[in-house]
């Protein structure tokens, strides 16, 4: 799947390209809002990533051109700017979700791959499975191994949201915000400790460790 | 100096002198014009009875005594100078001048009046103009011997009369006219003075940008001094929220520098060693120290925007049990590994009208410090009740309790009580329930007895 990213600065450029290609995708990149308005109207992107500040044109006038060519490609908007009304400007413009820097490239990821998801249409599995773990969303039944493990909703809740992301790195704040509904940060460690007790019902009878800490940047899923 | 011209016409105050002055010299002009028009008509009146009465008294004398007994009075007159001077005449049935004396230094020429005479007829008014301008009145009357008999006065000192009044009358407009406009200066340049001052102190903060320059309020409870009053209670509030945002940016500033010197020390350590484990680990710490960095951006703007008000709040009628019931379930394991127990007490039907997602934070916040601080074996219990007007959401914990020296100080900024500074802690949790409380018309209370633990109460307006 092809992706466009729009970004000038050089540094998160580069970390947005590469971090992309390493999640699978073949991606473009434009440093300045024409660049990217002519790649956008000659080839079909998946999704475009777009910072609002560049150079000539800016972002939302970049986004408002491409929707006004009937160019239908799901834009996310990358913002230093966190204000409700900057917000609401973005998705008026045409955007599709916005991010504000600094983020986890997590999130990103997470986030493109949800649109891509709804422009495609692709129906929710029913059923979850990675490696020898299973999840079935309608029973709520978790198994590993053919051995069905008890969890409490939360932790069911937890490791749902790690098998949709089986393989990539889940932030603290995205677990936070998808399990909890909550977006702050707080200050002891709530999400370490539901972690943890995933880890206790999932991984303690195994060799093989399914959940694994990423210092600094959150908890991956081993595929 | 036609733009000064311009400026000057377009000034209120010189707009103002000039409409009073005018008003002012518009009635004295009028009272002026009604008096002399007055005396001028009382004095014509004078006149006019001294021509009748002369003319009444020397047509009886004539008829009496015939022309001696008529020279005879005027002589008398004379004599006695009773009289001012007038014009006798007397004409005879045929026209013939029976009677003639007039002042020697009058320039009539009283053959004008012959065809005057006859269109009169038997008795009237006639006027006649001389040659070096005055005017002489003349009264006459048929005698029943059809003799015309003549009265005349001159006008002169009339005239004389007015033109020494109307002197005096123009050097008094003169003054009164001097006085109006000074007093119209006077006055509005007094009226004026709070406007002035108002703008000179806009001036003076423009141009130097000090914001302490404060308008003179002379008369505080006029319009002019209300508005000072106004304006300088404007200035009040700007410079206070000038004061918290050059404050709140010098805390962001302060308390960026403690983490980025974190980032820059890791990371020099780390290259300096070269270890690749050691690098790894410095660079997972730098990731977690800018995670930290970005929050507590995030937790200052939030801040300083519901401090200055423009904090965007999706208002909605919130139960305060479900607010309970969120934060309980964020810290019910937390809770449970750290041996607190963890208590709701909210009673159902506690309605505010607030951001929903505000107040979650708002509780959850709450909690997490009193989770924190409370020690194992403890106990945090989380409640929502109402009290008359207001709903409560009250977390009180077992803890050590805060020092009545640090109570003040617990919602400001970034500020920790010396035993919490060990602790991971932004010190700002506080900071933001606050502001978001005081966001929605709300106020939080701490009450705390050192060791017998802390209770935070959150008041807000219920709804109905």
């Amino acid at each position: 799947m092809r992706l466009l990213v729009v970004e000038d600065d050089p540094t998160i450029a580069s970390f947005l390209v590469k971090g992309l290609q390493g999640a699978g995708f073949t991606v473009d990149h434009a440093t300045s809002g024409g660049d990217a308005l002519h790649l956008a109207s000659s080839s079909d992107y998946a999704v475009a990533v777009v910072d609002v500040m560049l150079p000539g044109m800016d972002g939302l006038a970049l986004i408002e051109e491409m929707r006004r060519r009937r160019v239908r490609t799901p834009v996310i908007i990358l913002s230093a700017r966190r204000s409700v009304d900057d917000r609401v400007k973005g998705l008026q413009a045409g955007g599709d979700d916005y991010l504000t820097k600094p983020f986890a490239f997590a999130e990103l990821l997470a986030r493109v791959q949800a649109l891509i998801r709804r422009a495609t249409g692709a129906a929710d599995p029913t059923r979850l499975a990675v490696g020898d773990l299973t999840l079935d969303l309608v029973t709520r039944r978790v198994e590993r191994a053919g051995r069905p493990i008890e969890l409490r909703p939360r932790e069911f809740a937890l490791l749902e949201y790690l098998m949709r992301n089986a393989g990539r790195v889940v932030s603290k704040p995205m677990i936070l915000s998808h399990v909890w509904d909550y977006s702050f940060d707080p200050r002891t460690n709530v999400v370490d400790v539901l972690v943890h007790r995933l880890r206790e019902k999932l991984d303690k009878d195994f060799d093989r460790k399914r959940i694994r800490t990423v210092r600094g940047m959150g908890y991956v899923l081993e595929a | 100096m036609s733009s000064r011209l311009d400026r000057l016409r377009g000034a209120l105050g010189f707009r103002l002198a000039l409409y009073y002055a005018a008003v002012f010299l518009a009635s004295t002009l009028a009272l002026a014009a009604i008096t002399y028009v007055l005396l001028a008509a009382s004095l014509r009146q004078a006149d006019h009875d001294l021509i009748t009465t002369t003319l009444r008294r020397y047509a009886a004398a004539y008829q009496r005594g015939g022309l001696p007994l008529l020279n005879r009075v005027i002589t008398a007159d004379r004599v006695a100078g009773r009289y001012e001077p007038v014009l006798v005449r007397v004409i005879g049935e045929r026209s013939e001048a029976v009677y003639f004396s007039m002042p020697a230094d009058w320039r009539f020429d009283l053959e004008q009046l012959a065809g005057e005479e006859r269109r009169l007829g038997a008795a009237g008014w006639a006027e006649l103009r001389s040659l070096d301008g005055n005017v002489l009145e003349i009264a006459s009357t048929r005698l029943p011997d059809g003799t015309l008999f003549q009265v005349g006065k001159s006008t002169e000192r009339r005239a004389e009369l007015l033109a020494r009044y109307r002197g005096t009358l123009l050097a008094a407009f003169l003054s009164v006219a001097l006085l109006a406009v000074a007093g119209g200066y006077a006055l509005t340049h007094s009226a004026l003075r709070p406007l002035r001052d108002l703008t000179a102190t806009v001036r003076a903060i423009l141009q130097t940008g000090h914001m302490q320059a404060r308008v003179p309020v002379r008369q505080p409870r006029d319009t002019l001094g209300e508005l000072s009053l106004l304006f300088n209670a404007m200035l009040d509030r700007i410079e206070g929220l000038l004061g918290a945002m050059r404050g709140s940016l010098d805390n962001v500033a302060h308390d960026l520098r403690t983490p980025l010197m974190r980032l820059r020390s890791r990371a020099e350590s780390a290259l300096e060693s070269g270890g690749e484990e050691a690098c790894r680990e410095a660079l997972a710490d730098c990731l977690e120290e800018s995670d930290r960095v970005a929050s507590m951006l995030e937790i200052l703007m939030d801040i300083s925007e519901a401090e200055t008000g423009t904090l965007r709040l999706q208002k909605q009628r919130v139960d305060l049990a479900g607010v309970v019931r969120d934060a309980m379930d964020l810290y019910a394991d937390v809770a449970e590994d750290r041996g607190i127990s963890l208590h709701a007490d909210a009673a159902e039907d506690v309605c505010v009208h607030a951001d929903r997602n505000r107040l979650r934070q708002v509780a959850a916040n709450l909690l997490d410090n009193a989770v924190k601080y409370t020690p194992r074996g403890g106990r945090v219990e989380l409640a929502a009740r109402r009290e008359g007007a207001e709903a409560l959401l009250i977390v009180r914990d077992t803890g050590p309790g805060i020092p009545p020296e640090d109570r003040p100080r617990i919602f400001d900024r970034l500020y920790r009580g010396d035993r919490s500074r060990s602790e991971r802690g932004l010190g700002l949790g506080l900071s933001l329930v606050r502001a978001i409380v005081e966001a929605h018309q709300g106020g939080v209370t701490v009450d705390s007895t050192p060791g017998g633990g802390s209770a935070f109460t959150v008041h807000l307006p219920a709804c109905d």
